[in-house]
């Protein structure tokens, strides 16, 4: 029997609406790959940057917390794979070893180390809260397997930003010092938040596809205005200035705001999105790294269980 | 032979265990369950998997520790006075309270 063409794919497109029972055509798997490797690329590499925090933590409960993210976010990254596997297209060893190697690609953010705890609720509120944003809507994707797994990271992501929220709070109730660090990190991150959701008026190749087929159901301009909604009164809720540029305005006709695209560096974000930039060249070094030094564990469990299989083999 | 039976009420829904059947192969075994799990209530689709092929984990076991023993308040969301969140933070903090709850009322039932 042929897989079902694109035409009746698009018209039966909606929540949940397909999965391993399903004959999908190769352009929809292949689109499903590209995107849930993408996702489980960020959740490992997300974890990466923040791992150097569970060491210098200010605090044993922070510490804890911390661990409890990295690690959850680890568990993510493993939930996307088997997602992604399901689609026949490539397997987990072969993504990870993609990401190992350069050529998977993630978010933006995750290619930039965190160089201080006054960095790191940019990553674990903003960016997170970003990327909440954005998971909330793939609840309703149309490969099921994948909505399956954001059911899971929906349920722990909460955790994760509240807890970035609370780190913020504590920062910003601190010493006039404390809240310069502060306005500086943010002011170094917030380009490249405003950039998570890619360039405005969407001239991105592949969401057109996506949208078509329910993979995604929400465009990145109006994720982008969501999540400014939402997180640009708590970033004032903490005495946080937003700079003038890169310039953010809403429009209350259009009901979204506009930023400014000549103010942000579409230059340094391609070669971010290519894995060409030296400082992301080095957080996949660190991937890599990592992953040949434990391979002799996979090794490990793969001759000595055999009632565990390949399957357990971990991203870490 | 034993075959657990796990039964999908509607698409999309998870598949969850509801018995199990005896059958000499995995043709009657899906014959049966038919029968028995899915005559009266509602099913989408149905699961059976030999009983043998599952592996169990008890929260009583020696070494067995279900997220651990020590108290870990810090990682749900609970934890975290933040205010009005994102419509989505507070549903996954919502799911949270009642996965809790539902972990408090099963540690009481013992």
């Amino acid at each position: 029997m042929a897989p079902l063409d694109i035409a009746t794919v698009k018209a039966r497109a909606g929540p949940r609406e397909f999965g391993p029972g399903d004959d999908m055509p190769e352009e929809y798997r292949r689109a499903a790959t590209r995107m849930i490797q993408f996702h489980a690329n960020s959740e490992i590499m997300g974890a990466y940057i923040e791992r150097p925090y569970i060491r210098q933590a200010p605090s044993l409960d922070r510490k804890l917390a911390v661990s409890a993210q990295v690690q959850d976010e680890i568990g993510h990254g493993q939930l996307l794979y088997r997602a992604a596997e399901n689609l026949g297209i490539k397997t987990r060893e072969q993504m990870l070893d993609e990401l190992a190697n350069g050529e998977g690609k993630f978010l933006n953010c995750f290619h930039y180390p965190i160089n201080s705890w006054y960095e790191l609720p940019m990553i674990m509120f903003f960016v997170d809260g970003a990327a909440m944003r954005r998971q909330a809507t793939l609840k309703r994707t149309s490969w099921e397997p994948y909505a399956h797994a954001i059911d899971k990271i929906c349920f722990e992501e909460g955790f994760h930003i509240k807890h970035g929220e609370d780190i913020l709070r504590e920062i910003a109730s601190g010493s006039s010092h404390d809240r310069e660090l502060l306005q500086e990190a943010f002011e170094k991150w917030w380009p490249r938040i405003l950039q998570f959701f890619g360039p405005t008026n969407d001239q991105s190749v592949h969401g057109g596809f996506a949208m078509d087929v329910g993979l995604k159901t929400m465009t990145n301009d109006d994720l982008r205005t969501a999540f400014l909604n939402a997180y640009l009164p708590k970033a004032e809720k903490y005495g946080l200035e937003i700079p003038d540029t890169p310039h953010v305005e809403y429009d209350a006709e259009a009901d979204r705001y506009e930023v400014a695209e000549e103010d942000l560096d579409w230059e340094e974000f391609g070669e971010v999105a290519r894995n060409e930039d030296p400082t992301g060249a080095e957080q996949i070094n660190k991937r890599h790294r990592r992953q040949a030094a434990v391979e002799w564990v996979r090794e490990a469990i793969v001759d000595d269980s055999p009632g565990v299989g390949t399957t357990s083999a971990a991203a870490d | 032979m034993r075959w657990e039976v796990f039964r999908q009420e509607k698409k999309k829904d998870y598949h969850v265990h509801v018995g199990d059947v005896h059958a000499p192969n995995a043709e009657m075994a899906k014959q049966y369950a038919q029968v028995m799990h899915a005559r009266r209530k509602p099913a989408n689709s149905l699961w059976v998997v030999p009983k043998e092929s599952i592996e169990t984990v008890e929260a009583d076991d020696h070494d067995v520790a279900m997220g651990g023993l020590t108290q870990r308040e810090y990682r749900w969301a609970t934890n975290y006075n933040t205010g009005e969140m994102a419509e989505e933070i507070q549903e996954s903090e919502a799911e949270q309270v009642e996965a809790e709850r539902e972990r408090k009322k099963a540690a009481g039932d013992q």
